[in-house]
C-alpha cells in the first residue's frame, strides 16, 4: 500500500514537470506584452521598451524557464508583474471562495444525485426514470453562465433570497458564508449533478441485477436497506471515480461561475491574469490546478480500497 | 515542483486562508463599498498611468496643489509659492503638520524626490521641466527650489495636473526607486491609508481613514481645499462583470457604482434607493487612429474619405446607446463647454454623410482593395462598440477591412509597432481621450503631429506643430482662442486623428450617500451615509 | 491497479468492445427501440438544414449595424428583437447555428483522428508508450477550459483557432480511449494469431483494431462534439472565442449579458438553440452507445 502510493506520487512527477514545460513555452511564445498594459494609454514606446527590459521580459527562453524552474524548486513561484506581489501570497488570497465553491458544489450534487440516481434505478424504465434521465442530459447541455444568470435572476433580484454576487469569508459566520455560496454551488453543481445521476443510476441498474442483491432480497432485507447499503456500497467506486474525472470539469466551470457572481476565487485569477499577460501568476496557477488534479485522482484511487475491499494493490 | 515545495506553498496558502483579517461584513454608514471603473492591479501611479490607479492614488498620496473644478491649480500640501519675474525661479513652502503614513513629517526632500521620479515618466509636461533645470533643491525641510535656466510659466498647472501620471508626494526612500520599476511600498501623506494585507488584485483594495491627515481648512473643491473623510473604510470591490455590479448595487451589496453600463441607466433610474447622475462633466472624446506610415492612410485623401463618411451618431448610439443627452457631435478636437473649444474646420464632420465621394477619394489615393488591419480590443466596451462601427463604415466605402479582435493588452502592444500592416503593424485601432486631457494642447498627447516621438500613429505636419507652438506663446486667452481655432482646422485638414464624437457617462450610488460630486475621477472626501 | 484507472471506470464514455448488433427492424421498430437516436437525429437535422438554409429563413445581413434601432424588443419586424448595434437577433441566431455545428462537428473530428492516431502509437509502440501517456495525463490534469483559454490568447480570435485549441483540449481523452482498446484487443485470440502469423502491423491495425475502435470511437466522438460546443461558446462569452465579427451564439450572448436584465431576449434566444443543439447530440450519442453496445443498452 505504502509503496504504491509512493509509485503514485512518484508518477506524478514527470506529469507537473511536462506540465510545467508546457505551460511555459505556451506563454513564451504569446503574443500580447504585459509591457505595454502597465505603461498605459498615453506612454510612449520607449516607455514600453524600458519597462519590458527592468521586467526581465527581454531575456532568452531559457534562461527565463531556468531562473523560474529553479524557483520552483524552492517553493517560490515568482512574483506577479502587474502587483507586485509573490504569487504565493496571490494563490493563498483566493484559495478559500474556490475551495469552498468547490466543496459545496460537491455536497450539493452528492446530496441530490445519489438519490436522483438511486430512484431512477429503482423505478427502472417508468416516467420517473425518464424525468430523471432527461433532466440529468439537459443540466450537462446548458452552459453553466445561462444557468448562473437565470439563478441570479430569480433567486437574487426577483425574489430576494439570496445575494447577487460577492463572497463571505467562513470567520464571518456560517450562514453569511453559506448565503452568498448557495447560487453559485448550485449552478455549477447541475453539470456535476447530470454526470453523478446517470452514472449512479447506471451502476446501480448493474449491482441490483446481481447475484448478492437477489439474495439479500429473497432473504426478506427490506426494500430502502438493499438499495442504499447493500447496492449503493457497491456502486460507490464508478462514483466516485466520476467525481475524481469530473474535477477538472469542475474547475472549468468555477472559472466561468466566479466571473458571473464576482467571487474572487483562483478561476477569476487565472482568467484576469490570461487575459492580462501575467506570466507568473498563470504558470502558478495552472501548475497548482494540474497538482491538484493528480492528486484528487490519486485520492480518488485510494478510496477504491475503502469501498471495494477487493481491490489491492 | 518537488513535494517539499508544495508543501511550503501549501503551506503558505493555508496559514493565508486562517489568518486572513477578519472583514467587516456590517458595512455601516463608517464604510463605504465603491465598485471603480477597472482592477486595480498595481498601485504604482507612477509607474503605470492607468486612470484607475491614479484615482486609488489621490486617497493615498498628497499633492502639492489640486485642481478645482475649473481646472486651476489650487495650494494643496504647499502653503505659499514665489517665482522670480523671468518665470525661472520658482520657490515652494510646504503648509505645517504634513505627515506620512508611517508617522513621518513630510519634507521637502520627499517632494524632490517625488518630483524626481515623476519628470521622468510625464511626458507631456514633467519632461519639459526636466531638460530646463539647472537644480532642484531642498533649501530647508519646508522649502524647496526649482532653479530653470529658461522660463516655465506653467509650472503650477504640471505641479497639479490631474490627468495621468500625477505629481504624488511619496517618502524619499519610496521616490528614489527607479521610475521604471514598481514601488512596494504604499505610504503616502494623503486621507486615507492603504491596507495592504486586505488587498485581493482583481477583488478587493480597502483604504483606511489616516487619522494623521490634517485637512485644509477651506472648502474642497475637486482636488483642492480639505479633504475630510466622513468614513473610517473605504472598501473597493471589483465587479468585471457589469450586470452583476449593476445588480448589487439595486440590492444594495455596494454603495456606488463608477461606471455602470449606459443600457442600464434607465433601469438604475427605476430602482428605489438608487440616483444616477453625469459622472465627469467633461466626458470623453472618442478616437479613431490611422497610422500615417503606411498607405493607404499616409495620403491624407484616404484619411479625408473616412472623415467625410464617418458617421458620428452611429458611433455614439453604439458607445452610450439611446440617451442622446449623454452624447454630441463633435467636429472638433476640444472639450466642449471648456473655453478652447471650437469647431473652426470641423466641415466634414458635419452634415450628410457621403459615401461616393469617400469611395473617389480613396481611388484617387491609390487605393486597390489592399487589407486594411483594424486592431479591436474586445475586453473594453469603449473600444468595442468603435471597433465595430468603423468594420461596417469601412465596408460601406469599399475598403476591405480586417478585424482583428483582440485584447487591450495586445493592442497597446501592436500599436507600438512601427513594422508594415501586413507585418505585424496596424492601420487603425480606437481608444478614448477623457476630456480633462483634451482642454488645451499641453496635456493632449494626442494632437501631437511630431511624426516619430508623436503619439502611436506618428502624424506629421509641421502646420500643426506651428499652431501648437502658436497656442504655448500666446500671451491671453484672445490669443489662445485664436491659436487653438487654427490649430483645430489645421488638424482637421491633415487629420491628425478623427474624434467618433464627444460623450459622457453616468455614475450611480444609493441614495443614502450624499455629497457625490461630479469630476473627472471619483471625489470620496465630504460624501457621507446615512 | 495502474494509474489509468479512473479514468478507465468512466463507463459513460467507455463501452465495453463488443461486435455492433445485426439488428436490421422495420423503421418504427428502430425508433421503438432507440427513440434518443430518433430525437437527437431529427432535431440535429434541422439545424443543419437551418446552418444550410440560414440566408433563405427570412434573415438579413446579421453583421448590418443600424445604431438608430438599437435594444428593440422581439416583434413582427424583429422577431427575436435587435441587439445594441441594431443587429437583428434573428439573422445573427440562425447564422450562429452554422459556428456552433462547425466547431463541434470539426472538433469530433480532429479529436478523434489525432486521439486514435497518438492512442495507436502508444499502443503498439511499447517504448513510446509510459512517456506519450505520462504527456496525456499531463495535459488532461489541466482543465480542458482553462488550456483552450490559454491557447486562445496565443493566437489571434477566429474559427479555426478555437477548433485547434478546443481539439488540443479534447484529444488526449481519445487517445487514452483507443490506447486501452488497443492493449485489451492485442491480448484477443484472433489479433494474437494474426500476429503471430506475421502479418505487419499496418494491416492489423487497418483489419482488427479501428473495426472495433469504431463505435466506441463514435460515441465518443458525439460527447466530444457536445462538449466543444459548449467550450465554444463558454470561450465567446469570457471574450476569448470566435471573433465578434463572426455570429456565433456564444458571441450573441457574451454581447446581451450586459444587459440581461433589461433585454433578456439577447442571451435567451441563442442559449435556448445551444441548449437543443447540444442536448440533441447527447441524446444522439447515448441512442447511439444503446444501440452500439447491448451491455451498456442494458442500463443507461
Amino acid at each position: 500500500m505504502l509503496s504504491y502510493i509512493a509509485r503514485r506520487v512518484l508518477s506524478t512527477i514527470p506529469v507537473v514537470l511536462i506540465v510545467a514545460l508546457f505551460v511555459f513555452s505556451l506563454l513564451y511564445i504569446a503574443p500580447g506584452d504585459p509591457a505595454a498594459i502597465i505603461a498605459g494609454d498615453q506612454a510612449t514606446p520607449a516607455d514600453v521598451d524600458r519597462i519590458r527590459a527592468s521586467l526581465g521580459l527581454d531575456r532568452p527562453f531559457l534562461v527565463r524557464f531556468g531562473d523560474w524552474f529553479w524557483h520552483i524548486l524552492h517553493g517560490d513561484l515568482g512574483t506577479s508583474i502587474f502587483t507586485n506581489l509573490p504569487v504565493t501570497h496571490m494563490i493563498a488570497q483566493r484559495i478559500e471562495p474556490t475551495v469552498s465553491l468547490l466543496i459545496l458544489t460537491l455536497i450539493i450534487s452528492l446530496t441530490f444525485a445519489i438519490p436522483m440516481g438511486v430512484i431512477a434505478a429503482w423505478k427502472h424504465g417508468t416516467w420517473i426514470d425518464r424525468a430523471v434521465m432527461v433532466t440529468a442530459v439537459l443540466g450537462f447541455s446548458t452552459p453553466v453562465f445561462v444557468i448562473g444568470y437565470v439563478l441570479a435572476y430569480v433567486f437574487a433580484l426577483r425574489l430576494d433570497w439570496l445575494p447577487v454576487q460577492g463572497f463571505t469569508s467562513i470567520s464571518n459566520g456560517l450562514w453569511p458564508f453559506l448565503r452568498t455560496l448557495i447560487l453559485p454551488s448550485v449552478a455549477l453543481g447541475l453539470i456535476y449533478m447530470a454526470l453523478i445521476a446517470r452514472i449512479t443510476r447506471a451502476t446501480m441498474l448493474d449491482v441490483l441485477s446481481q447475484d448478492y442483491v437477489r439474495t439479500a432480497k429473497a432473504k426478506g432485507v427490506g426494500q430502502r436497506r438493499v438499495l442504499f447499503v447493500h447496492a449503493l456500497k457497491n456502486a460507490a467506486v464508478p462514483i466516485v471515480t466520476i467525481v475524481g474525472i469530473g474535477f477538472a470539469a469542475l474547475i472549468g466551470g468555477a472559472v466561468v461561475t466566479e466571473s458571473v457572481f464576482a467571487i474572487p476565487g483562483l478561476g477569476r485569477l487565472t482568467v484576469d491574469a490570461i487575459l492580462r499577460r501575467d506570466y507568473p501568476v498563470i504558470q502558478g496557477v495552472v501548475l497548482l490546478f494540474s497538482f491538484v488534479y493528480v492528486l484528487v485522482n490519486l485520492g480518488v484511487d485510494l478510496l477504491y480500497t475503502v469501498f471495494d475491499p477487493r481491490i489491492r494493490y | 515542483m518537488d513535494r517539499r515545495g508544495f508543501l511550503k506553498t501549501a503551506a503558505i496558502a493555508a496559514s493565508g486562508a486562517l489568518a486572513a483579517p477578519r472583514l467587516s461584513l456590517a458595512a455601516g454608514s463608517k464604510t463605504l463599498r465603491f465598485v471603480p471603473q477597472a482592477n486595480l492591479a498595481n498601485l504604482d501611479p507612477i509607474w503605470t498611468t492607468q486612470y484607475v490607479v491614479r484615482n486609488g492614488g489621490l486617497l493615498i498620496w498628497d499633492m502639492l496643489l489640486g485642481v478645482d473644478d475649473t481646472l486651476q491649480p489650487k495650494p494643496q500640501m504647499v502653503e505659499s509659492w514665489d517665482s522670480s519675474p523671468d518665470f525661472k525661479t520658482w520657490t515652494f513652502t510646504l503648509r505645517p503638520g504634513l505627515k506620512f503614513h508611517d508617522g513621518e513629517p513630510v519634507r521637502a526632500r520627499d517632494v524632490v524626490a517625488s518630483i524626481n521620479r515623476w519628470m521622468v515618466r510625464d511626458a507631456p509636461m514633467g519632461l519639459p521641466i526636466k531638460k530646463r533645470i539647472d537644480a532642484l533643491e531642498a533649501v530647508d525641510d519646508r522649502t524647496f527650489r526649482f532653479r530653470l535656466n529658461q522660463p516655465y510659466p506653467k509650472m503650477l498647472f504640471a505641479l497639479g495636473k490631474s490627468s495621468t501620471p500625477c505629481l504624488f508626494i511619496m517618502p524619499e526612500r519610496i521616490a528614489a526607486t527607479d521610475p521604471y520599476k514598481q514601488i512596494s511600498e504604499y505610504i503616502g501623506s494623503g486621507p486615507m491609508r492603504f491596507k495592504k494585507d486586505e488587498w485581493v488584485p482583481g477583488a478587493r483594495a480597502v483604504f483606511e481613514k489616516f487619522d494623521g491627515y490634517v485637512p485644509r481648512a477651506e472648502k474642497s473643491n475637486w482636488l483642492s481645499g480639505g479633504k475630510r473623510i466622513n468614513f473610517e473604510r473605504i472598501e473597493w470591490q471589483i465587479v468585471p462583470d457589469g450586470a452583476t455590479a449593476a445588480a448589487a448595487l439595486q440590492s444594495g451589496e455596494v454603495d456606488w457604482l463608477e461606471t455602470p453600463i449606459a443600457d442600464l441607466y434607465p433601469l438604475l433610474q427605476k430602482a428605489p434607493n438608487v440616483a444616477v447622475d453625469i459622472a465627469d462633466p467633461l466626458g470623453n472624446i472618442g478616437s479613431f487612429r490611422v497610422n500615417h506610415l503606411y498607405p493607404p492612410f499616409s495620403d491624407v485623401r484616404a484619411r479625408r474619405a473616412v472623415q467625410i463618411a464617418l458617421s458620428q451618431e452611429d458611433y455614439m448610439g453604439a458607445v452610450v446607446g439611446d440617451d442622446s443627452s449623454l452624447w454630441k457631435t463633435l467636429p472638433g478636437f476640444f472639450t466642449p463647454g471648456t473655453p478652447l473649444y471650437t469647431e473652426n474646420g470641423g466641415e466634414r464632420l458635419k452634415g450628410k454623410r457621403d459615401y461616393d465621394l469617400a469611395k473617389q477619394l480613396l481611388a484617387d489615393a491609390g487605393y486597390k482593395n489592399e487589407p486594411i488591419i483594424l486592431l479591436v480590443a474586445t475586453d473594453v466596451p469603449i473600444t468595442k462598440a468603435q471597433g465595430d462601427v468603423t468594420a461596417d463604415l469601412l465596408k460601406r466605402i469599399g475598403m476591405n477591412v480586417q478585424y482583428q479582435a483582440l485584447d487591450w493588452g495586445t493592442v497597446g502592444q501592436r500599436r507600438a509597432s512601427k513594422e508594415p500592416p501586413d507585418k505585424g503593424g496596424w492601420h487603425i485601432f480606437h481608444t478614448w481621450h477623457a476630456g480633462a486631457d483634451c482642454i488645451s494642447p499641453a496635456p493632449y498627447t494626442a494632437l501631437d503631429a511630431s511624426g516619430g516621438t508623436a503619439w502611436f500613429g506618428w502624424p506629421k505636419s509641421d502646420l500643426v506643430q506651428e499652431k501648437i507652438a502658436a497656442w504655448y506663446a500666446a500671451p491671453d486667452l484672445a490669443a489662445e482662442k485664436t491659436a487653438i481655432a487654427e490649430l483645430n482646422k489645421a488638424a482637421m485638414d491633415f487629420v491628425v486623428y478623427i474624434p467618433t464624437g464627444f460623450f459622457q457617462f453616468k455614475q450611480a450610488w444609493r441614495t443614502n450617500l450624499s455629497g457625490i460630486v461630479k469630476a473627472p475621477f471619483p471625489v470620496f472626501w465630504d460624501v457621507t451615509k446615512a | 491497479m495502474s494509474a489509468t484507472t479512473p479514468q478507465h471506470l468512466a463507463a459513460p464514455a467507455l463501452p465495453a468492445i463488443l461486435p455492433v448488433p445485426k439488428e436490421r427492424g422495420r423503421f418504427a421498430g428502430f425508433i421503438y427501440r432507440h427513440p434518443t437516436i430518433f430525437v437527437g437525429g431529427v432535431l440535429i437535422g434541422l439545424m443543419i438544414l437551418i446552418a444550410l438554409l440560414a440566408p433563405y429563413l427570412g434573415t438579413k445581413d446579421p453583421t448590418a449595424l443600424a445604431p438608430s434601432k438599437r435594444t428593440r424588443e422581439p416583434s413582427a419586424l424583429y422577431w427575436f428583437g435587435t441587439d445594441m448595434l441594431g443587429r437583428d437577433v434573428y439573422s445573427r441566431t440562425m447564422y450562429g447555428s452554422r459556428v456552433s455545428l462547425a466547431v463541434g462537428f470539426s472538433v469530433a473530428v480532429c479529436a478523434s483522428v489525432l486521439g486514435t492516431f497518438i492512442g495507436l502509437v502508444a499502443g503498439f509502440v511499447r517504448v513510446l508508450d509510459a512517456v506519450v501517456m505520462r504527456a496525456m495525463d499531463g495535459l488532461m490534469s489541466i482543465p480542458p477550459i482553462l488550456l483552450a483559454i490559454a491557447l486562445m490568447a496565443l493566437t489571434r480570435a477566429s474559427v479555426q483557432n478555437v477548433i485547434v485549441a478546443i481539439s488540443i483540449a479534447e484529444f488526449p481523452r481519445v487517445s487514452r480511449l483507443v490506447r486501452g482498446l488497443v492493449l485489451s484487443l492485442r491480448e484477443q485470440p484472433y489479433v494474437e494469431a494474426a500476429i503471430a502469423s506475421g502479418t505487419r502491423v499496418p494491416a492489423i491495425i487497418w483489419k482488427h483494431i479501428l473495426s472495433n475502435t469504431l463505435a466506441p470511437l463514435m460515441v465518443q466522438a458525439t460527447f466530444i462534439c457536445a462538449s466543444a460546443m459548449i467550450t465554444e461558446a463558454t470561450l465567446s462569452f469570457i471574450g476569448a472565442g470566435t471573433p465578434p465579427t463572426i455570429p456565433s451564439w456564444g458571441n450573441i450572448m457574451a454581447e446581451g449579458r450586459a444587459l440581461w436584465q433589461v433585454k433578456p431576449y439577447i442571451v435567451f434566444f441563442p442559449a435556448i438553440f445551444l441548449s437543443i443543439t447540444v442536448l440533441a447530440v447527447n441524446l444522439l450519442g447515448d441512442g447511439l452507445r444503446d444501440a452500439l453496445d447491448p451491455r451498456l443498452a442494458k442500463r443507461l
